[in-house]
């Protein structure tokens, strides 16, 4: 049956590359107009097994079908002992390269209301099935033709169904990591991928990453700064996390006002529910489903249409050379240094 | 377990009626005719019993959770319905399996320490063992398994219910170890998890806990246990029959609430007991739950306990070893 599924598509040209896979263009055989992506793992050692991003790539993409999440169409082995994921084509470009290009890109409330509509469905639906993402960032929301967003990349997704199982604080890149991972707590819920999902919509709205922290402490740092410090007061229990260690001087947790200065582009229920996304205490935060019943998706503008959706200038070529020129780029570097951290890290869960 | 049990590859893909999966079975054995004609394996339970001893003793080396253990023992389940078993070293497939599921059920293992383990443990039954060999295996196991990984275990929906029908520690441990039994049979390539583990209360709760520690399970449980077991259940199996012919209406307690369940010596609060029984055949009843198939598994159930004395660890292992040394596998 491998090969048959094999032989059914034609590999094409490199799309991109991640930490633990190469993409390629690919074709049905019996239809060429039908494009798909081919996500070739790379091999690990020879002697080692598959790599365990990849099987909870696997294992996740197998359950999980949704509009806005990436879907997995077919798999198959290569001779060299590779594992290839058939998965839908996404010719669009990501929501990052979208907030980059401000030159070209313009875009406003009533898109980021589309995006993050989309968005935040994606993640509800994980989370409805005891799934976390924990790697949510703009270049892992992909886009597809007519202008869907797909969260992708389940390299670092795990379940969560048994409470107060210990797991790994080494995921989601830096700049989106929420402070009970970088105080080191292992047992945690999907109040981190909110936080995530936060910082995305503060990213598409101020179209610079908002807290570009360069290590964990300046991360740490610019939280404080920007959404307040961690206190007993705000956040009861939160001094005795593992790392807990915050600047000397306390921030206060900023009022409506600064929020709505900086971010005031998406309406006052907009910075609402952005502000409820970056609460510090996850339990407190929003969850994904309660953000789908806030007031602002209700609230004027309309969501954008996805086929009216603004869209990357660049074409396919373009895009490949930039993913491939974006090497050692500092998100890069360190999200590929936490995934090996991990990597080695058996006993954790 | 995550996702959700109604849309998942386990439900859609591997769930079989009895039929199907002897048919499955019958087309291997067609398929290798002259194979199964020259090795002789003993009764495919006994085969089950085998590899749960063993799987479980390979992951207690390893510091391996329970689920892990369950997970790798379906995976081998799902893999011998594809591939007649006398093609492979079961030994090196169950270490295989047992690699696989610490890493779907989130606890990895290296894969030399699997290997070294898996090398010690079994000296004789796999020679030329190697970490590159138990990851070509993995290749083999995931691709027969079309790559669908996640198994959705009776014993959450036990934790579950845990709460809803108050069960006593001692409740609990008695469900739990018959989960644990269910699988060395085909119940969990033939029922779905929360069937599996309401069938697993309701014979804890009919079952007098007074089997010692761990109940009427396979591993170590003695023979007179078993023939308890047995009877008990034959007589929940009765009992149940006469639930569902009792034409019980939504709403209604229906036959279960008269069940009858014999009060033994030394019993300390038979009332209790009987409020229990009589709150989970109430809710039973109300339910949608599929009693026909509660009924098939306790039946199941029984059978295993009974060919559980026949079992001869020495000859299983021997008969899997005059295949796998004559074919150099
Ligand atoms: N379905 C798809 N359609 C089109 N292009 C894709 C698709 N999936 C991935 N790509 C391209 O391939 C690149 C690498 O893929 P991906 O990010 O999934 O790999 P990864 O190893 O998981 O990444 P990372 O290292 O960022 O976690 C992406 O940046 C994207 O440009």
């Amino acid at each position: 049956m491998n090969e048959n599924e094999k032989r059914k598509y034609i590999k094409g040209r490199k799309l991109g590359e991640g930490t633990y896979a190469n993409v390629y263009l690919g074709q049905l055989r019996t239809d060429p107009a039908v494009l798909v992506a081919i996500k070739k793992m790379k091999v690990q050692r020879e002697q080692d097994g598959i790599a365990y991003d990849a099987v909870r790539e696997l294992k996740f993409l197998q359950e999980l079908h949704h509009p806005n999440i990436v879907e997995l169409l077919s798999v198959f082995n290569s001779k060299d002992q590779n594992l290839n994921l058939v998965l839908e084509y996404l010719p669009l470009g990501d929501l990052e390269s979208l907030i980059r290009d401000t030159d070209r890109v313009r875009y406003g409330a009533a898109d980021i209301k589309a995006w993050m509509g989309m968005l935040t469905r994606a993640v509800w639906f994980c989370h409805d099935n005891f799934v976390l993402h924990r790697d949510i960032k703009p270049n892992n929301l992909l886009i597809a033709a007519d202008g869907e967003v797909k969260l992708a990349d389940f390299g670092l997704a795990r379940s969560f169904a048994d409470p107060g199982v210990n797991m790994t604080h080494m995921v989601i890149t830096r700049w989106y990591r929420p402070p009970e991972l970088l105080f080191g707590c292992r047992s945690y819920s999907g109040a981190v991928d909110v936080w995530s999902v936060g910082l995305v919509f503060a990213e598409l709205i101020i179209r610079t990453p908002f807290l570009p922290g360069n290590s964990e402490v300046d991360q740490i740092n610019r939280i404080c700064q920007a959404i307040g410090t961690p206190t007993e007061d705000n956040w009861p229990g939160v001094s005795s996390l593992r790392s807990y260690a915050v600047p000397a001087e306390v921030y206060p947790v900023p009022d409506k006002k600064a929020w709505m200065d900086r971010f005031g582009g998406v309406g006052a229920e907009g910075v609402d529910l952005l502000c409820k996304t970056l609460v510090l205490d996850p339990n407190k935060r929003i969850t994904a489903r309660e953000m789908l019943e806030h007031r602002w998706w209700r609230t004027d503008p309309k969501p954008t249409r996805k086929e009216d959706l603004p869209r990357s200038k660049d074409d396919g070529a373009k895009k490949m050379g930039a993913d491939l020129g974006r090497r050692p780029g500092a998100v890069e570097d360190e999200n590929r240094g936490s995934k090996v951290a991990r990597r080695l890290d058996f006993g954790a869960k | 377990m995550a996702c959700n049990y109604w849309d998942s590859t386990q439900r859609r893909h591997w769930q079989f009626t009895k039929d199907e999966l002897a048919a499955m079975r019958q087309k291997l054995e067609d398929e290798e005719a002259s194979l199964v004609q020259m090795f002789p394996l003993p009764q495919l339970r006994h085969l089950n019993i085998h590899f749960n001893q063993q799987i479980n003793r390979l992951g207690k080396r390893l510091g391996v959770r329970q689920q892990p253990m369950a997970t790798a023992q379906v995976y081998l389940k799902r893999f011998y319905t594809r591939v007649e078993i006398r093609r492979t070293n079961p030994y090196l497939m169950m270490a295989t399996a047992i690699y696989l599921a610490s890493k779907t059920e989130e606890c990895p293992q290296h894969i030399r320490l699997v290997t070294g383990e898996a090398r010690s443990l079994w000296p004789h039954e796999i020679s030329a063992i190697d970490a590159g060999k138990i990851g070509e295996c993995e290749f083999f196991l995931i691709s027969e398994m079309n790559s669908q990984l996640i198994i959705h275990q009776p014993y959450r929906s036990l934790t579950q219910f845990q709460a809803e029908f108050n069960l006593s520690q001692e409740e609990v441990a008695l469900s739990w170890s018959v989960i644990n039994d269910h699988y060395m049979t085909d119940l969990p390539l033939l029922y779905p998890p929360h069937i599996i583990a309401i069938t697993a209360i309701l014979l804890a709760l009919v079952l007098r806990p007074t089997n010692g520690p761990g109940g009427p399970t396979g591993t170590g449980a003695n023979s007179a246990n078993l023939a308890a077991a047995a009877a008990q259940l034959a007589q929940v199996q009765a009992q149940a029959r006469a639930a569902i012919t009792g034409g019980s209406g939504p709403g209604t307690p229906g036959g279960l609430q008269g069940m009858q369940f014999s009060s033994a010596a030394g019993e300390k609060s038979p009332d209790a007991r009987f409020n229990k029984v009589t709150r989970f055949a109430g809710w039973l009843a109300a339910s949608s739950i599929d009693i026909e198939a509660m009924v098939d598994c306790t039946q199941e159930l029984i059978s295993f306990y009974e060919c559980h004395e026949q079992f001869n660890d020495k000859h299983t292992r021997e008969s899997i070893l005059r295949f796998v040394k004559a074919r150099g596998l």
